[in-house]
């Protein structure tokens, strides 16, 4: 059974929707600033999403928020109804902030008088955001909240792409979303990992991340579901593999093996050869540890001729948001054949065996990877066709 | 998906011999020093030397991880350096927020510049499972999951579908949850807590009655039957519709999730609920599930730990061996929907 993906939404600093995000990455734009939605000393260059629509701004549930927006955008791009009760359908969505009750007023309140205000905590509880879409879509299949740090939305669509094949449902709303938030600019600062300047991906000088939010949905289906009702695939989601590196609780394991593990198993899944694959869309932070790990990888698996860039430097890293939204990326490069320049890189570092292509390329090719390294050593990878 | 081992941490001790014996003596009284009874997991519990340098700074909701994948790893005999691939799904409710807690507390004292990157690290929710494959060796997929509706059964339905997909031959799946402070003054003021300490778990009541708990549980499954085998997942269903007649039906109600009413209309079979000896928590489902593993491979009903039944339903009211081939462990979340783990000897 192939896996059709319908439709696509993704809200990012590059854009409130798949076409601005599009237009962003052609033209180069990189929306950076310091941050505004919460106060902070912290100077590091952030991607905020500068604009919400109203009917999706929910007070205090900014991830929430962002995976709605997309959400919406993905439904109608598959040409499916905004309420999905009709159809054996499920939500399965990655995050790392709304997973986690870190409310700082709510918190301060109770450890100084041992009371506090508990609307936090229920908006914490209405939250979850693969249970929160799935309430507001009315998908009554499986929902499930992913929470593998920054591989989430790849992991998620790798765990909606089983539901499918097994029929547990028809139809999957399928990525992940994250918002700016203090406690991980907070902790990304202290782990040293934050860039002062914009990120540069795979280049020489990189000096580490830069945060960001946003969401990526995909809306996958069993193509005889999507058939049925009048579709004609252009694309299909192929393959997942995930692995772990059983090694350290920040750092990619340093011979990247459990990222090629993952590589190989989404291949496998995929019934393909990594000659096959036509460009890959890799995590690349712009962290001096993963972009030397995953260089490594995509040459060992790939070739040193592969195709390869990251889009953090138009988007922030996303964390839980970033699978989601990469794939969205992936998806709309295969299906338009051409892939953005690698935003940030200059300089070959002699340490990556290869470098990212420096300007918009076209592709021919009907197989693309879309790559996730996470915290916990957690590797994954999926592959998307063109039909 | 068989059952080839099992791990548990909770209130009454580390590992399934603990369950076991917990089930055997009965309810025991909660702790009740705290601002509400509780049933918490002592420090004692959570020590292990032969471990300490692999988790020497893990925080106590990793360490009940790793503890439990541990002890189901040892329990089923299976031997992960040599099967390779062993996939790790954990599931939580909350994560863990005594360490996220402890960050921002280290945000509002010393500033957003002066914070801990240990503290960080161990608050992101995969931490726990991070530190399941570390020590384990284990490089199969390895998945955290969180949710408050069905979190243990949708770890098991993933399970399922990666033994089936052949991913891995086996899967150590489960849920972890803690307490501290904060938990407890949610619980407090959202929930309505029992004062004497006792989960009736058969009231079927619109406003039940909780004592919080904590601890974690984990089971190694496996796609082929292995030398230890507990028994044997069949299904899981959402529908609330399931084929054939259970011998026995293990219901969720600990007053964790509001109205239990509809518990009463899952109860035509002899019926058991064991949350009163391990507390009210939202991934309760795990460790009833290991409760009705253990009846399944000892042949063996335990009686359930508080016995007050104003609807006069068929509990297991004693303990004794009897032919048990079926049990369905039935949990009902806050929207009403339905779930059935349907488990096999």
């Amino acid at each position: 059974m192939k896996i059709v993906i319908s439709g696509i939404g993704t809200v990012s600093a590059a854009g409130i929707n798949l076409s601005e995000n599009l237009d962003s990455l052609r033209h180069g734009k990189r929306n950076s600033g310091p941050v505004s939605v919460f106060s902070s000393c912290l100077s590091y260059p952030v991607f905020e999403v500068k604009y919400l629509p109203e009917k999706w701004k929910i007070d205090g549930m900014r991830t929430l928020s962002l995976a709605l927006a997309a959400t919406e955008e993905a439904l109608n791009d598959a040409g499916l109804p905004k309420q999905l009760s009709e159809f054996k359908a499920g939500v399965c969505l990655g995050t790392t902030v709304a997973s986690q009750l870190n409310d700082m007023d709510f918190y301060n309140s109770f450890r100084k008088s041992g009371s506090a205000d508990l609307k936090p905590v229920d908006r914490f509880l209405r939250g979850n955001i693969a249970e929160a879409v799935a309430h507001t879509v009315k998908a009554i299949g499986p929902a499930t909240t992913v929470v593998n740090a920054c591989s989430s939305g790849t992991d998620a669509i790798g765990i909606a792409l089983s539901w499918l094949k097994s029929g547990i449902c028809n139809v999957a709303i399928a990525g992940g979303a994250d918002e700016l938030n203090r406690v991980p600019l907070c902790g990304f600062g202290s782990l040293g990992i934050l860039s002062n300047s914009l990120c540069a991906p795979f280049d020489r000088n990189r000096a580490g991340l830069n945060l960001g939010e946003g969401a990526g949905i995909l809306v996958l289906e069993r193509e005889d579901f999507y058939i049925r009702r009048g579709g004609k695939p252009v694309l299909y989601l192929s393959g997942y593999g995930s692995a772990a590196d059983a090694y350290h609780l920040t750092a990619p394991r340093p011979d990247g093996k459990g990222l090629e593990s993952a590589l190989r198993s989404a291949l496998y899944d995929s019934g393909i050869s990594p000659e096959e694959v036509c460009f890959v869309n890799a995590h690349g932070t712009g962290t001096i540890d993963n972009d030397k790990v995953e260089g490594s990888v995509l040459s060992r698996v790939f070739g040193e001729n592969i195709s390869f860039f990251s889009t953090k430097g138009y988007t922030g890293h996303t964390l839980g948001g970033a699978g989601g939204i990469e794939a969205a990326y992936t998806a709309a490069a295969l299906k338009e054949g051409w892939i953005p320049a690698s935003a940030g890189f200059a300089c070959r570092d002699d340490e990556i065996p290869l470098t990212p292509v420096t300007e918009n390329t076209d592709i021919k090719g009907s197989f693309a990877v879309s790559t996730s390294l996470a915290f916990g050593g957690n590797n994954a990878a999926i592959v998307i066709e063109r039909a | 998906m068989f059952i080839s081992g099992i791990g548990i941490v909770f209130t009454r001790g580390r590992g399934i011999d603990s369950l076991e014996k917990a089930l055997n003596q009965g309810w025991s009284s909660p702790s009740l020093t705290g601002p509400i009874p509780a049933y918490r997991v002592s420090q004692e519990t959570l020590t292990d030397t032969s471990l300490s340098k692999k988790i020497r700074r893990a925080d106590r909701f990793s360490r009940m991880a790793v503890l439990s994948a541990v002890d189901a790893c040892r329990d089923s005999c299976i031997n992960v350096n040599e099967r390779g691939k062993i996939g790790i799904v954990l599931s939580t409710a909350f994560g863990p927020h005594s360490t996220t807690f402890s960050f921002i507390d280290d945000i509002l004292d010393y500033g957003d510049a002066n914070v801990s990157p240990t503290k960080f690290s161990n608050s992101v929710h995969n931490a726990a499972a991070s530190y399941v494959s570390s020590v384990l060796g284990s490089r199969g997929p390895t998945i955290t999951l969180a949710q408050f509706s069905f979190p243990f059964q949708n770890a098991l339905v993933l399970a399922g579908l990666w033994l089936n997909e052949g991913r891995c031959e086996h899967v150590l799946c489960g849920c972890v949850d803690e307490l501290n402070a904060v938990m407890e003054y949610a619980c407090k003021m959202k929930l309505k807590t029992a004062t004497d300490g006792k989960i009736m778990p058969f009231m079927f009541s619109p406003a039940p009655l909780s004592v919080p708990g904590e601890g974690g549980a984990f089971f190694m499954l496996s796609k082929e039957k292995c030398q230890n085998n507990y028994g044997e997942v069949t299904g899981i269903s959402f529908s609330g519709k399931t084929n054939g007649k259970p011998d026995i039906t293990i219901i969720d109600s600990d007053g964790m999730t509001g109205d239990e009413t509809l518990y009463r209309e899952t109860t035509n079979s002899t019926v058991a609920g064991y949350s009163p000896l391990f507390g009210s928590m939202l991934i309760g489902s795990a460790f009833n599930f290991a409760a009705a593993s253990l009846i399944l491979k000892n042949q063996l009903v335990y009686k359930c730990p508080v016995t007050d039944n104003p609807s006069g339903i068929k509990l297991c009211s004693t303990t004794s061996e009897t032919g048990i081939n079926q049990i369905n462990c039935v949990r009902i979340c806050g929207t009403g929907k339905i779930s059935t783990i349907i488990m096999q000897k």
